[in-house]
Parts: structure tokens; sequence; C-alpha cells
């Protein structure tokens, strides 16, 4: 699973993060250290807290950190890039574009012709499954469409890197389910990294090739789970369980 | 948005008690004006009169600067005089301040530079402004439109000004992440197209409060409508008067009309 260079495609290492807020200084996250193979499906997972999103969004490169690095494929992060594409609990889409002007929004800031652009999104908007929805407005969309729109826009650019901030968490159970297929397949369809920060454990299960545990206040990598399953994963197996009851553990 | 199609009766109803209340007020006031003269208080009938003679009696505008003549009506002509004014004021007024709303919305060192400024300028009424106007320009219509721009300025800068505050955080942030990485793009392509409902509000603002500049400025002897309007109570044709002021109002309800029809092609996206 290991990169061509045997460097971690994400390397986080010693990070803290501090803030300056209104009554003193309050600590995030604490020495922060995991990596993530080229290919691989990493969860973050821990309780409302620990930090969850202050960490995604290190690496993101839309905060910094008051110490450590995040390094991808070596190289010190230094603000958001196209090589990590972004998917938010709460879409992020630009309402005033359609679903088709939301993907291109990307392929718009490199120099590409318009026709192939259009291209480009649309094969990402099929991939997803909206092509009869391509011209609708996202106040049209429900909320499991809107997030499949946020991840054809993320894909479009081809970027190496998938960072998912609890996406599913305003859909429902159905959906969220039915979504997790489409997720797995787009997964396996295209070889990207994943990086999917939750809290519903359940979900790490379904999804992870390796669950990152982050507990405490601040925050802290308590452990690091590989869930050794076949997929597609069934929730009723009992090795699923345990590796449910497991991660429960850990977090309380 | 108030879009929701209400079912026939109700329109039908709503007509009818228009119909009848419309109808009610204008009786009363025949009514009420038959038994006094009319240079106190012209008759519904004396001003459907005098509009008609303002929009049929010929007369001639001359073309400011250019100097051509063009056959015209006594209402048009005192029309055009108006939007003389009244448009190159709005337009560069309006884009004045829509530009500065956006950069100061935008940008910190300017929004601390010059909210002091601002802070002191924008309770002056535009109409406060005049003694620049007749120093500078002189009455008339550069001296006009500059009153109706100051007008323009200010509500379209606020307008824009918080439409860029308002912009979420979430799209600067993922515009970043799809390679926005310049000022310019990212107000291009995210904070103005997401600060357009609160423009397009200070615009059809300003487009009405406009008007009310408009005839105040022209009260100071800039020609137009707002001119006629004294000219003709000062000459005891109240009617004449009356009818101008409905020309005002008529005005105002087709360009905010249209500018409605204009926004709501323009936000389809919006909720």
């Amino acid at each position: 699973m290991a990169g061509v260079s045997g460097e971690a495609k994400i390397a986080v290492d010693g990070v803290h993060k501090r803030f300056q807020s209104g009554s003193g200084v309050v600590e995030a996250l604490r020495d922060v250290t995991f990596s993530v193979q080229e290919g691989e499906f990493v969860c973050i997972i821990g309780s409302s807290g620990a930090g969850k999103t202050t960490l995604f969004r290190i690496i993101a490169g839309l905060e910094e950190p008051t110490s450590g690095t995040v390094r991808l494929d070596g190289e010190p992060v230094d603000g958001p890039g196209t090589d990590r594409g972004m998917v938010f609990q709460e879409y992020g889409l630009f309402p005033w574009r359609t679903v088709l002007g939301n993907v291109t929004f990307g392929l718009e800031q490199r120099a590409m012709s318009g026709s192939a652009r259009r291209e480009r999104a649309r094969e990402m908007i099929d991939l997803v499954g909206l092509g009869e929805s391509k011209d609708s407005y996202p106040k049209e969309l429900s909320g499991g469409m809107k997030q499949r729109v946020g991840i054809a826009r993320a894909l479009a650019v081809d970027p190496e890197i998938l960072l998912m901030d609890e996406p599913f968490g305003s859909v429902d159970a159905q959906t969220k389910q039915r979504l997790h297929g489409e997720l797995l397949d787009v997964w396996g369809e295209t070889g990207k990294t994943v990086l999917f920060v939750t809290h519903d454990v359940d979900e790490a299960v379904t999804l992870a090739d390796r669950v990152v545990v982050l507990t405490g206040s601040p925050g802290s990598v308590h452990e690091v789970v590989d869930v050794n399953l076949d997929r597609p994963r069934a929730r009723t197996d009992d090795a699923f369980a345990e590796y449910e009851s497991r991660l429960r553990e850990a977090i309380e | 948005m108030g879009d929701t199609p209400f079912d026939e009766e109700q329109a039908g109803r709503r007509l009818f008690r228009g119909a009848v209340g419309t109808a009610a007020f204008l009786v009363i006031w025949q009514v009420a004006a038959t038994p006094v003269p009319t240079f106190l208080l012209p008759t519904p009938v004396e001003v459907a009169r005098a509009f008609v003679v303002e929009l049929t009696a010929p007369a001639v505008f001359e073309v400011p600067i250019v100097g051509a003549e063009v056959g015209l009506t006594r209402l048009l002509v005192n029309l055009v005089d108006s939007l003389y004014h009244y448009i190159p004021g709005l337009v560069v007024g309006g884009t004045a301040g829509i530009a500065a709303g956006i950069a100061m919305g935008w940008s910190d060192l300017l929004n601390e530079a010059f909210t002091p400024i601002q802070r002191v300028l924008r309770p002056i009424p535009p109409l406060a402004w005049i003694a620049f106007a007749i120093v500078w320009l002189g009455v008339n219509h550069s001296g006009a439109a500059f009153i109706v721009g100051i007008g323009a300025f200010w509500v379209n800068f606020y307008n824009a000004y918080a439409g860029v505050e308002g912009v979420s955080q979430g799209s600067k942030e993922v515009a970043a992440s799809l390679g926005v990485d310049d000022d310019i793009t990212m107000i291009r392509k995210v904070v103005i197209p997401s600060a357009t409902p609160e423009i397009m509000t200070g615009i059809r603002t300003s487009i009405g409060q406009g008007w009310m500049i408009v005839v105040a400025a022209e009260l100071f002897g800039a020609p137009g409508i707002g001119f006629q309007i004294i000219n003709a109570a000062q000459n005891l044709s109240l009617d004449v008067s009356v009818a101008y002021m409905f020309v005002i109002s008529l005005v105002f309800l087709v360009s905010d009309g249209v500018f409605r029809r204009v926004e709501r092609r323009v936000l389809v996206w919006r909720e």
C-alpha cells in the first residue's frame, strides 16, 4: 500500500494547535501524529471536542498548526490546494451556480477549453449519478444530492486526496447508507487517498481501512485501528459488531 | 418569495376590492374638490384633463450639449429633462457605490482606513450637497445629477458592503481548495455572485430613491418634472402640478416593475 517513494501520502507529525480565545488560550490538539498511505481510506473518529474538525482544517491548509507539521508526499502543507479535494458537511455548494456550474468551477481555474471542462464535469456528474439534474440549482436538490455534487466538484480537478469532514452528517440514515456504497465505488474506481472525519463509529467501520481514534480535550491520538474486513461490509457480521464496540469504547 | 400561485377566486376578489377602493377614493376626492377652486384643490377630472393636455401639447426638446432640437410633447420634454440627470446620476453614483462597497467589504485595510470618513459623511442628506452642486456645477442637469449620484452612491455602497460581508467563509474556502489563489478571481467568481442579492436590492432602492432626489433637486431650478410641479403651482395651475405628481408615480412604478423582473431573472437561483 505504500507510495512509490515509500513516503506516506499524508504525514501528520507532532501537531499541536492552540487558539487564542476571549478568556485565554484553548488547546485543541496535542501532539497528533499519524500517517495515511497512498490509496488508503482512513477515518478519523472522536467525540465532540476532540479536535477532529481542527485537524481536518489543518490538513486542508485552512489553518496552521501551532507546532508540528503536515506533509503531503513529503512536502509541507502551505494553504489549501487542488491536490486535496474538500467535501464539507454543509456541502459548501455555490448556490448561484447550477450543478454543472459547481462542478466546472475548479476547472475554470485551469487553462482548458470550455468544451473540455464541460465534458470532464459531465463525466464526474455521471459518476455520482446526477446526470438528470445537471442544470438544477442547489436549492432544488435534496441533501444527499447536494453532497453528491460536492463530491463530483471535488473530484473534477482530479485531486490525489479527498478530504471529507462529516460529509454525510446532514442526510438521513437511508441516504447515508446509499452514499457509503457510492463513495466506496468512486474510491475503487479512482484510487484516491481518502481521509474522512466522522463521529459515527458505524460509518467508520463501514468505510475505513484504518481508523484514527482521537480522544480527550485537547485531542490526541488514542489508538489507530486496522479494520480487517472484506468489502462490502455487513453491519450484521459479528466481526463488524466487534470493531464497532471496540471503537465505541475507545472514544468514550 | 411570494410566488405561490393563489387561486383565481382570491385574485378576483382582490381585483374587485381594489377597484372599489380606488373608485371610492376618486369619488370622495371629486366631491370634496368640486366646490373648491382649482388652485387650492383640483378635481380628479381636472387633473386627468391637465394630464392629457400636457401629454399631447407639442413642445421642443433641446438636447443639451449637442444642441439639436427634437419635437416632443410638454410632458415628454419634462420627463426627458428629468431623465437627463436621473440616469447619469444613478448610473455613475450607483456604480461608484457598488465598487466602493465591494472594496471596503473585501479589504480590511480600506475598511479600517475609510470607516471614520464614511461614518461622518453618510448621515448628510444628499440634498445638503446642493451647496457644492451650485458652486461647482450650477443648477442644471449636471448639478442635479450630482445630487442624485450622491444618494445612489450611499444606498448602493451599503448594500454591496453588507453583501460582501455576508459572503460565507465556506464558499471562499471551497474556492481556495479548487484553485482560486488571487483576490481578483475570488472577488469576480465568489464574492460578487454571492453578494448579488444585496447588490440588486441596493440598485432597486436607489431607483426609487433617485426619483425623490430628482424632484427635490429640481425644486432649486433644474428643468424637469419636479420643476414643473413647482412652476405650475406658482402659476396657480395645481391641476398641472398634480398631473406631474402622478407622472412621477407612474415612472417609478414602471421602472420598479421592470427592475423586479430583471431581479427575478438574475436571482433564479435564490431559495
